[in-house]
């Protein structure tokens, strides 16, 4: 087994699987993880370069569209001790092109592809769970904390979708955040983050969906395992029709 | 009356609509306006029945002049009574939009003066949403039986789906419960919405700025347990209703005895369990490739309780198994307890690579709980397949049988 480390960023992981796979090594016989700087580390550190992993990037998208999306969905995932398999997966998919996707009884396809799919479910779980109030000065946020990085494509959705309003997404857990100015659509990150005054009538308007939320469930049919299992009790904290439970 | 008294009486009476569906079809948001829907909808939030919301589900008035005896509304009860304005109702479905807590909108309304007076009410608001707000959520209207064709046309041109319930599985039910409600009633518009859907996608073909009608196609609903009809007779009906009149979708609710009428048969609780089992068919039929014939038949026709549809099915028909999953086609595995439509597509994916061992079913998905009874995997066999039905019906009940989780049975000294 050969043994090798990269920097830890995205970047320095696709770098990294290229340079192995640029090698003619046997991502069969190749383990990849993130340098530690432990004593006694055993392995060959590839420098991140930026080069190499956009020419990866290239070569994939020509010979697996499809394998190019989970890779991006896998990303979003920022899930540990994955690199093995992330390498392999590539491996595999310049070797079968998108076909790849279907070879989930391969131990590292599964992994990779049940990770992206993680991603994708929780990117389609936001769209509906994400809740915007209106703050003082007519523009509009919503606030999240979701487990995969998901802001850029959900900012995406709701640039087609809620185009006539200015408004800005926040991810908690990540400090970053996203604009839209009803025509452009903007990223970065914030030091500090307090909730800014909403505007007088934003608390009308959360009492009627309240309202809503209480009576539109018929009582003979109470279930709140279901309800649990389908809306998982971590996304509560900024659903409107949650507060105060 | 205050806007929060309305929306708790109106969205009140209007939960006992099972459909909540927001997919179905794509809009792009209108040049200048807000929204647009996505083909695979999308859910905002779970009530505390563990139903999804994904639409504004509520009834623009709930003041009646029928009196069916199965529901809240009837004349008869003596619940408060309210009404929306058009605008109210613009303005809370936009106001929810915003914030994103809904999809859009669904709106049904009980019928006071007539039901052309009720229908043009309901249309007026769809086509304010979207000709003067420029809205692109989704709608879905509501057709109030025996309402003119031209109205039914209008909702068909600003809904994205539209549905007429069937309220109950027979005529003579409908007759009994719903004496003011007739079967041509509501087939009648049916049968127009489905004719006009249809030539609505042969002028799109000719030229994509023909108007589109009702996009998201039809729905309908009934009310499962208020009424004698069996399985069979209802999964025929739904048979139908998917080979003739081109619906999307059936929706069975299960009877919540609101009312009391001696009419109505008297249930300890709302058969819940009736109704998934329902729900199940109602996929075997759609997805699966059966027919009602395969599900039920005349001896036998109630579905299981113990056992899903398609179990039960594999029970009756021992001959068709075991299937081998690196031979069959996808219909054949498709018929396979514990192999849904995902399962059987991504075996005939991962079978290109190598042939699938049982560690790869588990891989891929498939419920092996119960499938491991019904298949082999290049020629051999999980399981010892039991060619007794019994005994296969207690090991599909109890488990894999390592660890035996047989009913304890009290034993009595001295007795036996």
């Amino acid at each position: 087994m050969n043994n090798y480390l990269y920097d830890g960023t995205p970047e320095g992981l696709v770098s990294a699987i290229a340079s192995i796979l640029d090698s003619g090594e046997n991502p069969e016989e190749t383990h990849l993880a993130v340098r530690q700087d432990t004593l006694f580390e055993e392995g060959l550190f590839l420098r991140t370069d930026s080069a190499l992993a956009e020419a990866l990037f290239e070569r994939l998208r020509q010979r697996a569209p499809d394998a190019v999306y989970t890779l991006w969905y896998f990303m979003m995932a920022e899930a540990d001790g994955l690199e093995t398999s992330l390498l392999r997966y590539i491996a595999l998919a310049f070797e079968h092109g998108d076909r790849v996707n279907g070879y989930l009884t391969h131990a590292d396809v599964k992994g990779i592809v049940g990770t992206a799919r993680k991603a994708g479910r929780e990117l389609h779980r936001m769209k509906g769970l994400l809740r915007f109030e209106q703050l003082r000065d007519g523009t509009w946020l919503a606030r999240m904390e979701p487990d995969c990085n998901v802001i850029q494509p959900l900012a995406r959705h709701f640039s087609r979708r809620l185009r006539a309003q200015e408004w800005f997404i926040y991810d908690a857990r990540r400090r970053s955040a996203a604009h839209w100015n009803g025509s452009d659509l903007s990223f970065g990150t914030l030091e500090q983050f307090s909730r800014p005054e909403l505007s007088p009538e934003e608390q009308a308007v959360q009492q009627l969906w309240q309202t809503f939320f209480k009576t539109i469930a018929i009582p003979e049919r109470k279930n709140p395992r279901l309800q649990k299992s389908n809306m998982p009790a971590k996304y509560w904290k900024y659903l409107t029709e949650k507060q105060g439970e | 009356m205050e806007l929060q008294e309305k929306i708790t009486i109106l969205s009140g009476a209007a939960r006992y609509d099972a459909s909540c569906a927001s997919s179905g079809c794509s809009n792009d948001t209108p040049r200048g306006g807000m929204g647009n829907t996505s083909q695979g909808g999308i859910c905002h939030s779970w009530a505390d029945d563990g139903r999804c919301i994904s639409l504004l589900k509520i009834l623009l008035s709930n003041d009646c002049r029928y009196d069916c005896a199965y529901c809240v509304n009837r004349s008869s009860n003596p619940v408060p009574r309210a009404s929306f304005t058009a605008r109210e109702v613009v303005d809370l479905t936009m106001e929810f939009y915003r914030r994103n807590y809904i999809e859009g909108l669904f709106l049904s309304s009980a019928v006071n003066v007539s039901p052309d007076h009720t229908m043009e009410a309901m249309v007026q608001v769809a086509e304010i949403l979207r000709n003067e707000e420029r809205f692109g959520g989704y709608i879905h209207l509501k057709v109030i039986p025996g309402s003119s064709p031209e109205l039914v046309r209008r909702a068909g041109l600003a809904a994205d789906r539209i549905s007429v319930n069937i309220e109950l599985p027979s005529s003579e039910s409908l007759k009994r419960l719903a004496p003011q409600k007739s079967k041509e009633a509501i087939l009648a518009p049916m049968k127009l919405i489905g004719a006009e859907s249809g030539m609505s996608l042969v002028e799109r073909r000719k030229s994509r700025k023909a108007p589109r009608f009702a996009p998201a196609g039809q729905s309908t609903q009934m009310i499962i347990g208020a009424s004698p009809e069996t399985d069979l007779q209802i999964l025929r009906l739904s048979q139908g209703l998917y080979s003739r009149m081109n619906l999307k979708r059936v929706y069975y609710s299960a009877f919540v005895p609101v009312n009391e009428d001696n009419r109505l048969p008297v249930l300890a609780a709302p058969p819940l369990l009736r109704e998934h089992r329902l729900y199940q068919a109602d996929w075997l039929l759609r997805f699966y490739g059966f027919s009602a014939e395969e599900i039920l038949s005349d001896d036998a026709p109630n579905l299981d309780e113990s056992f899903d549809p398609k179990t039960a099915w594999a029970l009756r028909n021992p001959g068709f198994f075991p299937v081998e999953v690196n031979r069959a086609d996808y219909a054949t595995l498709l018929r396979v307890p514990g192999i849904g439509v995902t399962s059987a597509r991504r075996i005939i994916a991962a079978r290109r690579f190598a042939p699938i061992s049982p560690e790869g079913m588990k891989k891929i998905g498939v419920v092996m709980k119960r499938a491991r009874y019904f298949i082999t995997c290049s020629g051999r066999p999980f399981e010892r397949v039991d060619q007794q039905p019994a005994r296969l019906r207690q090991r599909l009940l109890l488990g894999d049988g390592s660890e035996p989780k047989l009913p304890r049975q009290l034993v009595l000294p001295g007795l036996g």
